[in-house]
Formats: C-alpha cells, structure tokens, sequence
C-alpha cells in the first residue's frame, strides 16, 4: 500500500509536469491580457518536432529545447494577432488547434509511413530512478524544475517591474499605457514565453516521458492546462497544486484498473475507456467548486485598440 | 509667469482612422508658469488635441515644439521624458492595484532602477509640496474619486512633469472636491509649474486661468487673456454666434392654422443619479408646426430634461402633457407608442455599432416587424429601410455592414430615418448636426423643417447658437436646470442670449 501511494505519487509528478508548464505558460500570458487557448496545439506541435529533432541529433535536450523555441514561435505569432491585427483571440487559439493536430498527423504520415505512433527514441532525458522493493520510480528533473518554474513565474510576476508592467496590461491597458508601459510590447513578450513554456510542456510529452509520438498524445491536456489557470485563480503557485490533482487522477486512471485486475483477476476492456474520463470529469469538478475568478485580469482577451 | 513659449503646436491636424475630421489645423501655445486654459464645447477636439500632446496618438499633420526644440513623440514616455504630464478626464490609474502600485509602475517608466521602497519617500515629498496625504497600501478603486484624482496628480508630478495637462478635471468632482482641486493647481503654479486645463465650463476658466484658447469644432476660435473678456464673451465664441446668419427668414413655410399644444410641461424637475437636481421647475410648451429650440451650455439639464420628455429618467416634481394627456407615470415604451421619438445627442446611444444598418433600423419599432409568433418579418424590415435608405440618403455599401462602418453623417441619417419611419408627433432631438460634415449638416437641418411643416413639433436642444437660429421658431434658453428665458428669435438677438446662457 505504501509503496502504492509512492508509485503513484512520482507517476503523478510526471504527468503533473505538462500541465503545469502549460497552465503557467498561460497564466503569464493571461495576466497581460491576452488569451492563447492553443495551448493544446502548442502541446501537439512542440512534441512531434522536439521528437524529430532529437531523433537527427540524438540530443533530447537538444529537444527539449526546440521545444520550448517552437512554443514561443507559436506564442509570437499568437500575440501578433491579438496584439496588431487584432483578431478574436479564441478563434485564433481554435485555429492553431485544429491546424496543429492536422499538421502532427500529416507530418507523422509522411516521415514514418505510420497513422498511429511514431517509432521509439533510443534515448530520452535522463530519469532519476530508485529502486523500491520490486518497482522502480523515476522522477524527471524538469518536473522538478517545472515547480522551479512555477515558482519562479509568481515571482516574477508579483515581485518584479516586469511582472507588476505585464499585470498593469490585464487590468487596463489604457492606463498602463497612459504610466507609460509599452502595452503591445509587453504583450508581445508574455505571450511568446508563455508560449514557449508550453512548448517545453509539449516536449517533455516524447522527448522526457513516452518517448514516442502518438496520434493527439496530448489528448486534451492543453485544456486541462487552460482549466487549471481558472482553477488557481491566476496564481503560478495555486496552479501546482491543481497540476498535481489532475496528475494523480490521471494515474490513478490506469493504476486503478491494473491494480484491481492483478488483484482481483477483474479484466477491464471497455470499461477502462470510462476510467480514463475520470482525471477529466475531476478536474471539471474541481474548477467549478472551487474556482471563483476573481483575479481574473480584467481587460482579458480584449485586444488594446490606441485610437 | 514669464511669456516664454514653454509648448508650442503648429498646424495641428488630425483624423482618426474612422475618418474623423477632429482637428483641422490648430495652433497652441502655452507660456511657462502660466494656467492656460483651453474652453470648448464636447467635441471640439480639446482631449484630441492633448492626447497629440502627451505623445498618446500621433497628429495626421503639424509639428510640436517643446522649450523650442521640435519634438516627435512615439509614446507618453516620450511626452513624460520631456516633462510634460496628463491627469486623465477618466483616470489612468489602474483600479485593482494598490496606490503603491500605481506609483511604482508610473515610476518604472522614468527609472528602471528605483525599487518598490523609494516610493514612499518621494510620494510624501510631493505630497507636502500639494498639502495631500494617502496610505499607499490602499487599493485605488476603494478610494473616493476626489483622492483618486490627487494620486493621479502625485504620479504625474512624481514622474517629474513640469507642464501638467488637465481634461476636465472637475466633471466628476464635488464642489467641495473642486475648491481643493483648484488650490492644488494655485499651489502648484506658484512652484513655478504650467497647467494647461481643459474644460467647457466658463465659470472655471474665469476662475483659474491666465490666459485661454478657445476651440471650436476642431480649430482654435480665438486665444485671450482671461481677465480681459467676460463670460458672455467667452460663451459667444465657444458657441460660434459670430457666424451667425439670419438663415431663418428664407424658409417659406405654410402659415399655422390652428395652434395646438402638443407638449406641456409643468414644474418638471429632474434629479440625477448622484443626488443633484438638474432639472429645477421647468415650465415649457411646445406646438405643433412648431420648432422650439433649446439653447444652453451643455450639462445645464438639457439631457436630462430630454429623458424624462422620452420617459427615461422619472420627474421628482411636476407633470408632463402630451396632447393633452398626462403622461408623467407612462414608461418609455408607451410614451413611444403615442408618438414621442427621441434622439439623444451621442450617437452611441442610440446605435449598436457592432450591430448591422437593418438590426439597428427596427431597434426602437421591433413591435411594427413582429408577427403573432413574435418572429421579425425581416423581408419587410429590408424593405422599408432601403426605401429609408434612398429618401433620407444614407450611403452604404450595404445594408449588412455594421454601422460603425458609417460615418458619423450617415450614421446621424440612419437614426433619424429610424425615428422618421415610426411617424412620431414629437421629436427630440439633441446636437443633431454635432461632428456632422457640411453637407450632412444642411440635409438633416432640412429633414428637421420638413418634419415641422408637415405640422408636427420639434424640441431642438443644441448647444449651437447658428444652429438654434436657423431652425426654431421660439428659443428658450437653460441654465443650470432653469429655463431663464423663451421667445422669439426676432426679440432675441445672439447678445442677450449669450448673456442669459452665460450667467
Ligand atoms: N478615438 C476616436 N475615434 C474617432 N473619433 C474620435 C475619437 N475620439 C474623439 N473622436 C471625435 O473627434 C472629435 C473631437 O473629440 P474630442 O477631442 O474628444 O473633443 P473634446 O475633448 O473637445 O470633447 C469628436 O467629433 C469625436 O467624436
Ligand atoms: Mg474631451
């Protein structure tokens, strides 16, 4: 039982780390007012290049970071069209979405032959494993570093000139504008590296935890992301511990029905399709209990028109 | 005060990218250490001018001198690297922050390196200079909006600015508020500092500037020396009564037959939401055939005397007649119904820019489109506006374009082809022809006689004296929610008015 609950616990730490490194991605964008919903496209993309990458090199931390580069590219253009053209900025993110799953697929198609999944990498990044009993955990650095980051982000964010400019952008860009902060400018910058933190999410997906790439592996994760962000009220820090929830329901998800069949002999087939909704279904419940919007940055998604 | 041209600005012209003519070749000029005001109506281009200023939009054509030397500004942090500082009409402070916050962030623009610490210090410095004390962990927005404006006018003098620019500074203060406000601003004059204030009330240019700029419909009408003109004078050239012309006499129009009142109000007065009475014991008739102009600066009452003709706002005294029926207790709907229209002054209000010309069309008579299962008849709707459309006009590209696609002229049209289709025995109107271009301006003037001669009534509320001339019948003049005068125009020349809306 106790071994279990460490299993499970490092398992959750895995998958906590996309969605955190895309929730504070997105928390850095948001609080400048701007709304990147394509962070599962971000996710999508981010994976299969930093897959590719580092099969040519056969450096994953070459990977990992083109990864975060193509995130960031990703965030620039996104800012360049909520920033100067404009645009409506969910129809941006629902766009970049759909295109980026049409293009991983595409792309998987012709570099592999294959429609399913990509072939395995010989060498991902490297995994602090201990051996406990008969299982072995391995915990990743970057999900280490991914709560770093998190933390590091609130600080920036509630500490520095820098943080305290991009908040001034959410709340009322006019007025920021009028203190003299250079409202395009910071926007511009919270969204390519909030971009780019959900690309280093996206590349962690293959070049860190699968090792492959498989058709939509990032199978909604970039929502659950964009949920956390309401869930932690703005907030880098609250935002761990509400990666962390949808991490361990994701676990859970598969450890549940393995557990309960080695145990019980009891064979899911079909079934098991149910346990998978479970992290999900949490999460949404947990949103609406919990989340209560008030640090909402007040000018969010609206674009700063000067004239 | 010295007369050393501290700012100067030449040849200023600007037009937004909607295609507004706001200022159409200004020149300004402001001495060092003096209060320079700059007086015009809403809509002159008094806050477009200051934004050019302050480095917040860039002027179409013209140059800018600051201390003699040409400037270019990309920003207001060029305008505040210069000095020059703006205290905003709606403040730039940004609520949800503390007043820490504010300054800090205002702070950063001037110093990369000073630290959240050092606010507090130079915050309390200026603060003695202007006699003002504030807790700076307080969050703005809890704050009463008389301190909020002197937090606004620490930052700017925080951020070092020698020249400030003030937007009218007092629409939202209390008259308590407003005597602090104006001992700041003498404070800060004798320390050696420029203040240029914007404002359309002649009793603040009297009582603070040294010299003032008066601006009309986007050009400079004339520069004085404050002292050297009374209100009357002021108010004449705010209001552009030089230019006007006996325009009235050339309209023939069929002779009254009978002379029946349409309106009649009785005692009405109006209390707005703060409390304020702005309408106080208005008595006014109007008649059919008849258009009754209503002269006066605006935020006199006239807005809000309009909204309870319209049934928008409720009267706190007094009664409203039309055709001789009380409808003081009627809603808007019902008053509609009867045959009242009522075009406010800002077109805003009375359009959904984001909405096409035909939803907008059937916005006030959704009832007359509606069948028994309350689905809109729009074949009929596209019907009516484009025949709407071809008798009052209206150039569109189509009729599903938004109508902030239009002009403001278009625009302007569409709104009244709107109240016209619904055949109203009364109309409302309030700065009809305001922002309108020449053209635009002559053809709703005629559709407003038309609609008299066809013997119905029309109250005229305009703060345009040539505009007032050349369309009523009878003026009445407001000031400060009481109607101070009506007769007739023969009896009434451009002199008197202006001394009944000056007083
Ligand atoms: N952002 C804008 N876009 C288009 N037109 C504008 C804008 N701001 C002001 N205008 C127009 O420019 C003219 C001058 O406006 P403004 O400078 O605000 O006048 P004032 O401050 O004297 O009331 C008005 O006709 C107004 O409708
Ligand atoms: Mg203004």
């Amino acid at each position: 039982m106790i071994s279990d609950i460490i299993v499970v616990s490092s398992l959750a730490l895995t998958s906590m780390t996309p969605i955190l490194l895309g929730s504070v991605g997105e928390i850095f964008t948001e609080k400048s007012g701007v709304v990147n919903i394509g962070i599962e496209g971000i996710f999508l993309l981010s994976a299969l290049i930093s897959l590719i990458i580092t099969f040519v090199t056969e450096d994953p931390y070459l990977g990992l970071f083109t990864g975060f580069l193509i995130g960031a590219f990703a965030g620039f253009i996104h800012a360049v069209f909520a920033v100067y053209l404009k645009s409506d900025q969910i129809i941006v993110g629902v766009g970049f979405n759909m295109l980026a799953y049409g293009a991983t697929v595409l792309m998987m198609v012709s570099i592999w032959q294959a429609h399913g999944a990509s072939p395995t990498l010989p060498t991902k990044t490297y995994v602090i494993s201990i051996p406990l009993g008969r299982d072995v955990i391995t915990i990743h650095p970057l999900s280490i570093m991914a709560i770093g980051l998190a933390i590091l982000f609130w600080w920036i964010l509630e500490k520095t000139s820098l943080g305290l400019k991009i908040r001034a952008c959410g709340e009322d860009p006019k007025s920021a504008e009028a203190s003299g902060v250079n409202v395009y400018l910071m926007r511009i910058i919270a969204t390519t590296v909030g971009g780019g933190l959900a690309g280093l999410g996206g590349a962690f997906l293959t070049v860190s935890w699968i090792g492959q790439f498989t058709r939509n592996i990032s199978a909604g994760r970039g929502f659950i992301a964009l949920a956390n962000v309401a869930f932690s009220n703005w907030n880098p820090l609250t935002a761990i511990l509400g990666a962390l929830i949808f991490g361990i329901f994701d676990v859970l998800a598969l450890y549940v029905p393995i557990k309960l069949s080695s145990l019980y002999g009891i064979v899911f087939t079909t079934q098991n399709n149910l346990f998978l909704t479970i992290p999900y279904l949490a999460t949404i419940i947990i949103v609406m209990i919990i989340s209560r919007r008030i640090k909402m940055p007040r000018s969010l998604g609206t674009p700063y028109i000067k004239e | 005060m010295s007369r050393r041209p501290i700012i100067q600005m030449i040849g200023i012209e600007k037009i937004y990218p909607d295609g507004q003519y706001a200022l159409r070749g200004v020149d300004f000029e402001v001495f060092e250490g003096e209060i320079h005001g700059i007086l015009g109506e809403n809509g002159a281009g008094k806050t477009t001018l200051m934004r050019i200023l302050y480095g917040e939009i860039r002027p179409t054509r013209g140059r800018i001198f600051v201390r003699g030397r040409e400037v270019r500004f990309s920003g207001p942090w060029d305008a505040i690297r210069e000095g020059i500082g703006m205290v905003y009409q709606h403040f730039s402070l940004i609520p949800s922050f503390t007043v820490r916050e504010n300054l800090y962030l205002s702070m950063l623009s001037m110093n990369k390196k000073i630290r959240r610490e050092d606010i507090d210090e130079i915050a309390r410095e200026y603060g003695e200079m202007i006699g003002f004390k504030i807790s700076l962990d307080e969050v703005v927005e809890d704050l009463p909006i008389g301190v909020q404006q002197k937090i606004e006018i620490l930052k700017t003098l925080m951020r070092g600015a020698r020249i400030l620019i003030l937007d009218e500074p007092t629409s939202v203060l209390s008259p308590l508020e407003t005597v602090e406000l104006f001992k700041i601003l003498r404070r800060l004059k004798e320390s050696g500092y420029t203040i240029i204030y914007i404002t359309h009330k002649l009793r603040e240019i009297k009582g603070l500037t040294d010299r003032v700029t008066i601006m009309r419909r986007g050009r400079v009408v004339s520069v004085v020396e404050t002292d050297k003109v009374s209100e009357e004078e002021l108010a004449k050239m705010m209001i552009g009564s030089e230019e006007f012309v006996f325009k009235r006499s050339e309209v023939k129009r069929k002779e009254k037959t009978e002379k029946r009142r349409i309106l009649e109000i009785r005692g009405v007065s109006v209390v707005d939401d703060k409390g304020v009475e702005k309408v106080r014991e208005v008595y006014l008739e109007i008649f059919n055939g008849e258009i009754l102009g209503l002269a006066g600066v605006q935020g006199n009452g006239q807005k809000e005397l309009a909204e309870a003709i319209a049934g928008i706002k409720k009267v706190s005294r007094g009664r409203i007649f039309f055709n001789g029926l009380d409808i003081t207790d009627l809603d808007v709907r019902e008053r509609y119904r009867l045959g009242i229209s009522y075009v406010p002054d800002s077109r805003g209000e009375a359009l959904i820019y984001n909405m096409n010309l035909v939803e907008n069309f059937i916005l006030t008579s959704l009832e007359r489109y509606m069948n028994s299962l309350k689905i809109i008849d729009w074949r009929r709707v596209r019907k009516d506006l484009l025949k709407a459309v071809e008798r009052f006009d209206i150039k569109t590209r189509s009729l599903d374009l938004d109508v902030r696609f239009l002009s403001g002229g278009n625009q302007q049209k569409l709104i009244i082809a709107r109240e016209f289709s619904r055949d109203p025995k009364l109309l409302i109107v309030s700065e009809p022809t305001h922002g309108l271009d020449i053209m635009s301006t002559i053809y709703v003037r005629d559709l407003l006689r038309k609609f008299r001669d066809s013997g119905r009534g029309v109250l005229l509320i305009s703060s345009d004296l040539d505009e007032i001339y050349e369309l009523s019948d009878r003026i009445a003049v407001i000031n400060r929610g009481r109607i101070v005068i009506t007769g007739d125009p023969k009896e009434l020349p451009p002199e008197k008015i202006g001394y009944y809306i000056g007083i």
